[in-house]
């Protein structure tokens, strides 16, 4: 609660840097989010082609909803190195993930 | 919640939804619509001439009859279990054309008293479709390549104005709620109405717009995930379901369509068959669609689901699409697009659906007017003289253009849907054509009119335009009625919601003249600006000098 008010007051007028991550990392974040509900979500990665299209449905709201919350980071400079190390994170356990499944480690 | 984050997000909502607001205005008004596309088409198709659909039972003898006439027919048919004037043939098949702009030409056959075969060019309208691409491209009339990603930045921009609308309201939720303060303060009252309609729609419109942004991007997404989810193997994916097709007999003889249709409705109890689809392979072997619907459940595509079937025997070979028995994934993809197209529940969901989305297009056009109004008392603050920006008289009439431009031209397509039957070729581009004229033409005259008064004429050709509708109809029942046609029974809805349109129309076409005239003159809607603006055309010092003449 301090830390907030402390926090400088947030404004729109640094929308852009603010709204290009939102939409650049927004859209990566939700792409490797949609692989790990795809590979270790219910099911697993073959459970019929309707899990196929729900993995693709997932991109629109976890996108959707970074764009809008972005404008929340402090700075156009937070909001792209919160977010990139969100999406970092996301894709390593991903990439992580499927090596393990892949080389016999699960 | 902080009001520094509140203030910042009512910046963000009044630029998002001034840049999506138009597109959107137009996407959910041609959306409403598309409820009726049916009816619609119905209203809109000439009569066949074409004797009476032959009897299901008979249907076997009508396909021969046609195959020995048109072998070409015999490639890929469809079999119309439900026949009205926009299906009017038992039997059709298409001629040329390609997947996206359909085929150029649909023949249908019937037998008359004697058994013999009649063959003619159906003439179901494409109005209805005009009216549903329009809806789809938020109004764009470019290929659907170039329209369809614009469409999705409309939808994201769509989302933001959502949440960050969702946000501003919060503080003031329960005390603006249920408030509607009609009366002098004309904004405050737009204001009401626009957060009454936003909240309570809000379910209806994060369907829309996470939706939307799925049917303009599913390829981009899809292609995506190829390479970084399915490493390359998005095949593999669309074919685990997949189950070989039992080896196929050539002495095989395909199924009395009469007796598919009882088979359905013993394996699949509730779905009403309105058409099977026959498609021959290479190898002679003939494989069968049928659409039907199912009130009951959502269903995948707009107004029906899909089935596969077998030719030879009747049974249900791809229930992934069958309402009601899917399972899982499939079934909660459906939803997702059921949500959509709301066709689930029948008519009053229908309704309630037309409803909504008109309230939509309301909202999106609200929402502009409030644009307007809060840059004019910025001004005013900033300025001490009450006058309004170069950018709001713009908006606004582009607003009334675009948003009245858009009801006008659908309106006065839609009549010529029956003055142009057998007197057009391509009927098409002919809608096209006249719906972007009546369209430009309006927004070019809200721009020399200004917003108020050019908004009291186009309201006025909204009414006049809607109007048409019915009185066309009317006009065909006379004796000389130049080839018109009418038809009876439900389609009479849509004359009815038309008259009730107009109606509406011409009340508003009041209120905006009577605002335009008596209102403050200092505003956009005042039919004074243009004295005001000619005044302030060589302006003594710079800036909102335009004085109120009194």
């Amino acid at each position: 609660m301090s830390r907030a008010r402390a926090a400088a007051a947030l404004t729109s007028r640094n929308w852009l840097p603010k709204a290009s991550a939102g939409l650049v990392l927004g859209f990566a974040l939700a792409l490797a989010v949609s692989g790990l509900f795809a590979w270790f979500g219910p099911g697993g990665l073959f459970d019929g082609a309707g899990k196929t299209q729900v993995n693709m449905w997932l991109i629109s709201p976890i996108w959707c909803g970074v764009l809008s919350l972005c404008f929340l980071f402090r700075s156009g400079r937070a909001a792209w190195i919160w977010l990139g190390t969100a999406t970092l994170l996301a894709f390593a356990l991903l990439y992580g993930g499927r090596w393990m499944i892949t080389s016999g480690g699960l | 919640m902080r009001t520094d984050i509140v203030r910042m997000y009512k910046d963000i909502h009044a630029w998002v939804g001034i840049v999506s607001g138009l597109a959107l205005f137009i996407a959910f008004y041609a959306g409403a619509l598309t409820m009726f596309e049916q009816p619609i088409q119905r209203w809109a198709s000439a009569p066949a001439d074409l004797a009476e659909p032959v009897p299901l039972e008979s249907v076997p003898a009508l396909i021969a009859a046609t195959r020995a006439a048109h072998p070409e027919s015999a490639r890929s048919y469809r079999i119309h279990v439900e026949t009205g004037p926009e299906n009017p043939a038992r039997l059709s098949w298409d001629v040329g054309g390609d997947r996206e702009h359909g085929p150029d030409a649909v023949y249908g056959t019937a037998l008359d008293a004697a058994g013999a075969l009649e063959t003619a060019r159906l003439n179901a309208s494409p109005v209805g479709e005009f009216i549903d691409v329009l809806h789809q491209q938020v109004g764009l009339p470019f290929d659907h390549e170039i329209s369809m990603p614009i469409m999705g930045a409309v939808s994201l921009l769509y989302a933001i104005a959502l949440v960050s609308g969702l946000i501003i309201i919060i503080p003031s939720l329960v005390k603006d709620m249920f408030a509607l303060r009609l009366g002098k303060n004309l904004k405050r009252m737009w204001l009401d109405v626009h957060n009454a309609l936003g909240i309570f729609s809000l379910p209806f419109h994060i369907v829309m717009a996470l939706s939307a942004v799925v049917f303009a991007f599913h390829d981009q997404f899809y292609d995506a995930q190829n390479v970084v989810v399915y490493q390359g193997e998005l095949e593999a994916q669309w074919s685990q379901d997949g189950n070989a097709p039992e080896p196929f007999d050539p002495q095989a003889q395909p199924l009395p369509p009469a007796e598919i249709v009882t088979r359905a409705a013993t394996q699949a109890p509730g779905f009403t068959v309105t058409t099977l689809e026959y498609r021959a392979g290479p190898d002679g072997r003939l494989g069968g669609r049928m659409m039907g619907y199912d009130p009951r459940w959502g269903m995948r595509g707009p107004t029906y689901g899909l089935v596969g079937f077998d030719v030879y025997t009747g049974e249900i070979t791809d229930a992934a699409y069958l309402p009601g028995h899917q399972s899982g994934w499939a079934a909660l993809v459906t939803s997702f697009f059921a949500l959509h197209f709301g066709n689930y529940g029948g008519e009053p969901v229908r309704w309630g659906y037309f409803l909504f989305g008109l309230a939509g297009a309301f909202l999106f056009y609200s929402g502009n007017l409030l644009w307007i109004e809060t840059r004019r008392k910025r001004l005013t603050k900033r300025h001490g003289v009450r006058a309004q920006s170069r950018s709001a008289h713009i908006l606004g009439a582009l607003t009334v253009g675009v948003a009245l431009g858009s009801i006008a031209g659908i309106s006065t397509t839609l009549v010529a849907a029956k003055w142009m039957a057998g007197h057009v070729e391509n009927l098409a581009m002919a809608h096209s054509w006249i719906y972007y004229l009546v369209f430009l033409a309006s927004i070019g005259w809200a721009f020399r009119r200004g917003a108020g008064q050019g908004g009291a004429d186009l309201l006025w050709l909204c009414a006049f335009t809607t109007l048409l509708i019915p009185v066309t109809s009317l006009i065909a029942l006379l004796p000389f009625n130049g080839g018109l046609w009418t038809w009876s029974g439900p389609v009479l809805l849509l004359d009815g919601v038309a008259a009730i349109g107009a109606g509406l129309f011409a009340a508003f076409a009041r209120l905006t003249r009577q605002r335009a005239l008596k209102g403050p003159r200092d505003s956009v809607w005042s039919a004074h600006v243009h004295e005001a603006e000619r005044a302030a055309a060589c302006p003594p010092a710079a800036g909102g000098e335009a004085p109120a003449p009194d």
